[in-house]
């Protein structure tokens, strides 16, 4: 039941020092490889190519349908499509991204479609990307600073007002949680004073949220939210943005949730806009586009979808992959023109689609045990065969 | 594999009492310090044998979180057993028993036998409820009960095996309709149904679907 692998440089001191070096710190991540991708045989010649055409080739390569079949050769296809190091897509994404948020006024629908393949985890690219793709920051540059100003004195009124008075009971219950969220990462958990400060700001958050949603209060799995937000947030090279990270991503978060609340709340859990219909959702989307594999999970082996995708949905599949990977999964939720529920939903789907091989000649227990722990997975590619189904959904 | 009996268990209890762990430990025979969230429910399954009847546990771990009970209550239907937990440490997750045990009858079948797990016996120096209160509970409410610990292994394998135990002898008592899938239970391909209690040996070929 070990469902995430942290990658070694996740949990790089380098991380957790507040004084390190920025270049240091870029290059630890450059030798790296992140879970972002493109296929190596893209790398020589896409330097400076725009974004248009490496689509295009991509697109040109693979069909959902065949990768759909060729899904049991899914070992080799991942090789085929193995992150090999920032590759040079990222790169130029990378530039592309950092023009765009240079501007004095940012284009919205440029940066959600350059944001929507994957943000490059560097120099705060991701940190000021999610900000702005969740409306925190104005899209014009020159509001930043009061804006920041005023957001910040907010919470840090939040704070004063809302953290005074303790409601034992739910207290004791986030401290609880949110010592166990990631507690393979050191950045989230352990002794060191750092994991503990960053431990504070979580709980701070989400006693604040609890207090000013009576009507959801706290909800187990929040804590997976908040986790990437705040990592991402933190990690910001710009200090003075690293030291707001925690006012940050409240409001992040709250931006966030606005668009999952109902999934928390227990009173709406049969209505249509609670979690019981959005997992129906799925199952309609699956049913839609491989109906063979949903005849077979539902009916044939009777795999309610609620068994595996209440997780995959409510956590917004931060439980499901390793923490790099459902970032860069959470850049496509993010900047999906569609906005996050169905980019999600498609995301779920095409991971059901992804292991139809498996699933097809497997049985109740092992297709449960297989959606339950769901194998290491090429994100890029799995993105890619999520924007099919976008694609065939439109004819 | 083949199995004579399938039966179908839930966990359930307070948050932070050590469900998943004990299932861990069940099925993995090994112990996460600091767990995961359960989100929802996670299943496991593993085989047994009482009395040389090879017998599939499948296991459903709930969430404990008071937020997920709606979620939690759909799982109790079809449930031929019940793990019943609280942490001997922390006093509130004995209170609230009586709750958990209130939802059991409501949802799950009459028959559902139901053991009660003080967890974490390995922190007896932070105990906060006693044996004995475990013991006058149980007795009180008709559960079985015992002390265990999933990270030292202490009783776990028995929690689950006794809770088999039990179902198998209200099987061969006729309590339970196996041919009703509402009881938790699943006659294995090849056994000869109904309630009789003789070793006929028509051991199962081939498992169910479920196999």
């Amino acid at each position: 039941m070990v469902k995430k692998r942290v990658p070694e440089w996740l949990n790089s001191s380098l991380w957790s020092s507040s004084t390190s070096n920025e270049d240091d710190r870029r290059l630890s991540v450059a030798v790296q490889p992140p879970s972002s991708s493109t296929t190596t045989s893209q790398q020589s010649n896409n330097n400076n190519h725009n974004h248009n055409h490496i689509h295009t080739s991509k697109e040109a390569e693979v069909v959902v349908e065949a990768e759909a079949e060729a899904e049991a050769e899914a070992e080799t296809e991942i090789e085929t499509h193995a992150p090999a190091g920032p590759s040079a897509e990222d790169i130029s994404r990378q530039a592309q991204l950092l023009s765009e948020i240079s501007k004095k006024v940012v284009n919205m629908r440029e940066l959600r479609r350059i944001a929507s393949q994957g943000i490059p985890d560097t120099a705060g690219i991701r940190s000021t990307v999610w900000k702005l793709l969740l409306g925190y920051l104005p899209l014009d540059r020159s509001l930043w600073p009061s804006e920041m100003a005023k957001k910040r004195s907010q919470y840090k009124q939040f704070k004063d007002e809302l953290l005074m008075n303790p409601d034992t009971e739910i207290i004791e219950q986030i401290d609880r949680d949110v010592k166990r969220t990631h507690p393979d990462m050191h950045f989230f958990s352990g002794d060191l004073p750092f994991a503990k400060s960053n431990q504070e700001a979580l709980k701070n958050i989400l006693i604040i949220f609890a207090k000013l949603n009576p009507g959801i209060r706290y909800v187990q799995g929040m804590n997976e939210i908040l986790a990437p937000l705040f990592y991402v947030f933190r990690n910001d090279p710009d200090e003075e943005y690293a030291a707001s990270a925690e006012a940050d991503t409240f409001f992040c978060f709250v931006e966030l949730l606005s668009g999952f609340r109902d999934h928390f709340c227990q009173q709406l859990d049969n209505s249509v806009v609670g979690i019981r219909s959005t997992i129906t959702k799925l199952s309609q989307l699956l049913k839609e586009h491989d109906e063979e594999l949903w005849r077979h999970l539902e009916v044939t082996t009777k795999v309610n979808p609620q068994f595996y995708a209440f997780r995959w949905i409510t956590l917004l599949l931060t439980q499901e992959f390793n923490f790099a990977d459902s970032l860069h999964i959470w850049d496509t939720l993010l900047s999906d023109l569609d906005g996050p529920l169905e980019t999600l939903l498609r995301v779920c789907c095409a991971m059901l689609i992804l292991i139809r091989r498996r699933l097809l000649a497997g049985d109740f227990t092992s297709n449960l045990k297989l959606l339950q722990n769901y194998p290491p997975t090429n994100i890029s590619h799995l993105l890619y065969v999520a924007n099919k189904l976008r694609v065939q959904s439109l004819g | 594999m083949s199995y004579d009996y399938l039966f179908k268990y839930i966990i359930i209890g307070d948050t932070g009492v050590g469900k998943s762990c004990l299932l861990l430990q069940f099925t993995d025979k090994r112990f996460q310090p600091v767990h995961d969230l359960t989100i929802g429910v996670e299943f496991g399954a593993r085989m047994v044998t009482i009395d040389s009847r090879p017998i599939k546990l499948q296991i459903w771990d709930t969430a404990g979180q008071e937020s997920f009970r709606s979620i939690t209550r759909s799982y109790y239907r079809g449930a031929a057993g019940a793990l019943l937990v609280y942490d001997i440490t922390r006093r509130e997750t004995f209170n609230h028993l009586a709750s958990w045990l209130e939802d059991a009858r409501q949802h799950a079948n009459p028959n559902m036998s139901i053991m009660l797990i003080g967890n974490k016996s390995d922190l007896a120096h932070r105990r906060a409820v006693s044996k004995e209160e475990g013991e006058q509970f149980a007795k009180e409410n008709g559960l079985l009960f015992l002390e265990a610990s999933a990270r030292t292994a202490q009783n776990v394998e028995e929690a689950f095996i006794k809770t088999a135990a039990k179902i198998l002898q209200n099987i061969q008592e006729g309590v339970f309709d196996v041919s009703n899938e509402s009881s938790g239970i699943k006659v294995g391909y090849g056994r000869p149904q109904g309630p009789s209690g003789a070793r006929d040996g028509a051991v199962a070929q081939r498992g169910g679907c479920c196999g």
